[in-house]
């Protein structure tokens, strides 16, 4: 048997039935959205909520833009049917509930029709678990959940994927391992110690 | 169809599943000349025309997530099965928590499985010997070496050549480079003593036989669509039909063995699916190779009056010492991989390196409180993000929403690890699987009951590896995200979790104490083979495909020679 060239290789990937065949149907998706889950009143106030969790900047566009009100939509309503419950939709309605409960007692309008400060305002009271007082712990819980669903529903999209950006999932000529650039950086911080995010690394390497 | 009892073909063999058994068996008998008729009870599948290879989750439903119908994902492989089979239940017994994954279709599990390749060592096959537990195999490494080299050089494994005790080297193509997350584990594990080397997975890294070199998209298991991973339909099955000498009905499951007079095997009784239709396939010799549960099965289910126990037990051992293999896994954020420069982190579909055990000496000595060893496997990087990307953030990031959250997520994706153990389960009495008399699936066949229980060595495995991958993530100045205590029992995974299920027909060199002998021939029925995993006597921590390749080449081998020599009438 004859090896299949490289060349040839590309050329088969590129042809693939199944990925040709998917360019028509699953992504296509044609036609509005047909909510499952949220009322009007609660598709309002989800879309305040995911644009405020993950607003637009100069890299990518927001929540919205990337479909996430749709996504955990569809979300809760397929949970709903692999759990065979609704305690995810009751966690997250309630929430939706409580958001408008406490923009109406403070402001005098729901949650969507406040302004971003108003807005921020009740966020912050949920969005820092460790610092939440204990009477909120459910509207932590609740948002901790929402913030969540919006955060994979944004980075899993075709908009989130470019903004990591995530580079894979395509044929690679010749794999090489890590780039050299990237290693000197690792590399560096092995030696010399590097203060994330997730905490403070001490030199590994002398 | 049309019926041809009267005069039924006879062909000299019929095999039983075309999984990883199955299709080696098809191979090389099918290339020695013998006419074979294969029964597969799911679909027919063809990588190369039904991989889901280079699709993204954003054209998925739910951004393929995992669900009952797709356990591992939208995408998986596989394509009608899981943890669950519709139409076709299982039982516990009381206390039981066992889980059985089945794969109903052309090549099983073997089209969507991790590759992982790895021989057993010498001590593996003489377990009982070196520590008193556990039983000894009637064979020796030496006996399945040549094996394993034929079994490499024929489906592509890469790794490297390490003289590592008991984790004996092969015929390997090249390791492809480690990714970053990969290096800072090396370089951690270095200084805790721990090896750490390039893996050894059933995955071209140049082209063999036709099959191109990998290219690296990293989604093994939606199957291969250039056929650059080991499948047994691409491998194995399809070259030996090339020969004409097999023939493969699918949806076709089997029932029992049927027995002639003489108490040898007369063929497969079997369901044709679509029809409904009882048939029987007519052969010379059989052979089992339906996955290690669902041959006890067809065995338990083949009474006679010859067999009153089912087939080829009288030893009473057929279901007996049933295994899986221990799982424990911890989670971990390293620091040092947040805020790189974008690369991709792909590579092949799994771990670029891992970590054999490397404490042999120690148990040997007494040190340990449990008695076999586990290897350790690992993951994380910049993946393909879908259902769930970046969930748990808060984790890290202590919560937060807006530009500064959008920022930082940016800045941790790719940085989180796992290190999960698979580690050897020592088989044991209150492990197996009956025939449950009350239960029946869609096709009126008895289904099996299981009996499951892990045992003090294999808990205290399990807190060994919670305790090991855990210093490993701190060592790399990490976060441990997830893990597992007393209480969880070490994060142990459930029986059958990890899909090694092996044992239940084993071998050995006693008719009273084994069920096969150490050809993997039925002891009470000399023209009954069985070739996937039921054979397995025990179940050393290194994944089941490449052994259950190997002992099923040697298992068709010896049928072939033993059918020239006239030992079996074919």
């Amino acid at each position: 048997m004859k090896d299949i060239s490289r060349r040839g290789v590309f050329q088969i990937i590129g042809s693939a039935p199944a990925v040709a065949a998917l360019a028509g149907s699953a992504s296509a998706a044609p036609g509005p959205y047909r909510r499952k889950v949220f009322d009007d009143r609660q598709w309002r106030t989800v879309q305040v909520l995911c644009d405020l969790i993950i607003p637009a900047d100069e890299v990518s566009g927001s929540a919205t833009q990337a479909g996430v009100p749709e996504f955990v939509d569809d979300w809760l309503d397929f949970r709903n049917r692999e759990d065979g419950n609704e305690n995810l939709t009751a966690q997250i309605l309630g929430g939706l509930q409580w958001l408008d409960i406490e923009s109406n007692a403070l402001f005098q309008t729901g949650f969507a029709g406040a302004t971003g400060d108003q807005q921020k305002q009740i966020l912050d009271r949920i969005a820092w678990p460790a610092r939440a007082a204990a009477m909120d712990r459910p509207w932590v819980n609740f948002f901790s959940k929402f913030r969540d669903l919006t955060v994979s529903g944004f980075f899993s999209s075709k908009v989130g994927v470019a903004d990591l950006p995530y580079l894979g999932n395509r044929a690679v000529a010749e794999w090489k391992g890590c780039d050299p650039k990237v290693w000197a950086i690792i590399e560096e911080r092995m030696k010399n110690g590097y203060k994330g995010l997730g905490g403070e690394v001490k030199p590994l390497l002398s | 169809m049309p019926q041809a009892k009267a005069n039924p073909k006879t062909y000299d063999v019929v095999i039983v599943g075309s999984g990883a058994g199955g299709g080696v068996a098809a191979h090389v008998l099918a290339l020695s000349g013998a006419k074979i008729c294969m029964l597969e009870a799911g679909d027919w599948y063809d990588c190369a025309k039904q991989s889901e290879m280079l699709q993204w989750p954003y054209n998925a439903p739910h951004r393929a997530a995992r669900s009952k119908a797709k356990p591992f994902g939208y995408f998986d492989a596989t394509l009608v099965g899981g943890w669950q089979v519709p139409g076709e239940p299982y039982t516990n017994a009381p206390g039981t928590d066992w889980l059985w994954w089945r794969a109903r279709m052309l090549g099983g599990r073997t089209n969507h499985y991790g590759r992982i390749s790895l021989r057993m060592g010498p001590y593996d096959f003489k377990s009982r010997s070196r520590d008193g537990k556990g039983f000894d195999w009637p064979i020796s490494y030496e006996d399945l070496a040549p094996y394993y080299d034929k079994a490499e050089e024929l489906i592509g494994v890469f790794g490297t050549n390490e003289g590592l005790e008991n984790t004996p080297d092969g015929k390997f193509q090249p390791a492809p480079a480690p990714r970053a997350y990969e290096r800072v584990i090396k370089i951690t594990c270095d200084k805790l003593g721990i090896p750490c080397i390039p893996s050894r997975l059933a995955i071209l890294t140049q082209p063999l036989n036709g099959r191109p070199a990998c290219h690296y998209c990293a989604q093994c298991g939606r199957a291969c669509g250039v056929n650059a991973n080991f499948n047994s339909p691409g491998v194995h099955i399809f070259p030996a039909m090339k020969t004409g000498n097999l023939e493969v009905r699918t949806g076709a499951m089997a029932r029992e063995v049927v027995v002639g007079p003489d108490g040898l095997a007369r063929g497969v009784a079997y369901i044709d699916k679509k029809s409904r239709r009882d048939e029987t396939v007519y052969a010379k010799i059989v052979v089992l190779a339906a996955s290690c549960c669902e041959t006890a099965r067809i065995m338990l289910n083949s009474k006679s009056s010859m067999f009153p126990d089912g087939i080829a037990n009288s030893s009473g051992l057929v279901g007996r010492y049933l295994m899986d293999t221990v799982g424990s896994p911890v989670g971990g954020h390293l620091p040092l991989l947040e805020d790189l420069p974008p690369q991709n982190e792909d590579g092949v579909g799994g771990m670029h390196m891992y970590m054999p055990w490397w404490l042999y000496q120690q148990q040997k000595a007494g040190k340990l409180p449990f008695a076999r060893g586990y290897h350790i496997e690992l993951g994380g990087g910049r993946g393909l993000p879908g259902a769930g990307a970046l969930g748990g953030a808060d984790r890290i990031l202590g919560g937060g929403y807006g530009l500064e959250l959008k920022r930082n997520l940016r800045k941790i994706y790719g940085a989180n690890i796992y290190l999960d153990g698979r580690g050897e389960m020592i088989p044991n009495e209150d492990s197996y699987c009956e025939i449950d008399p009350d239960t029946v699936d869609q096709w009126g066949i008895p289904v099996l009951r299981f009996h499951f229980k892990w045992s003090e060595d294999e808990m205290l495995q399990a807190r060994h590896m919670q305790e090991t991958f855990q210093q490993i993530i701190e060592a790399a100045g990490g976060k441990v995200l997830y893990k597992f205590g007393a209480e969880e029992n070490w994060g142990i995974a459930r029986g059958g979790e990890i899909i090694h299920e092996v044992g239940a027909t084993r071998m050995g060199d006693n008719p009273k104490t084994s069920v096969l002998n150490p050809y993997c021939q039925a002891w009470d029925c000399k023209n009954l083979f069985i070739t996937d995993a039921a054979p397995f006597v025990t179940n050393a921590d290194k994944n089941p495909t490449l052994t259950i390749t190997a002992l099923g080449w040697r298992t068709s081998e010896y049928i072939a020679d033993q059918v020239k020599k006239r030992n079996l009438a074919v």
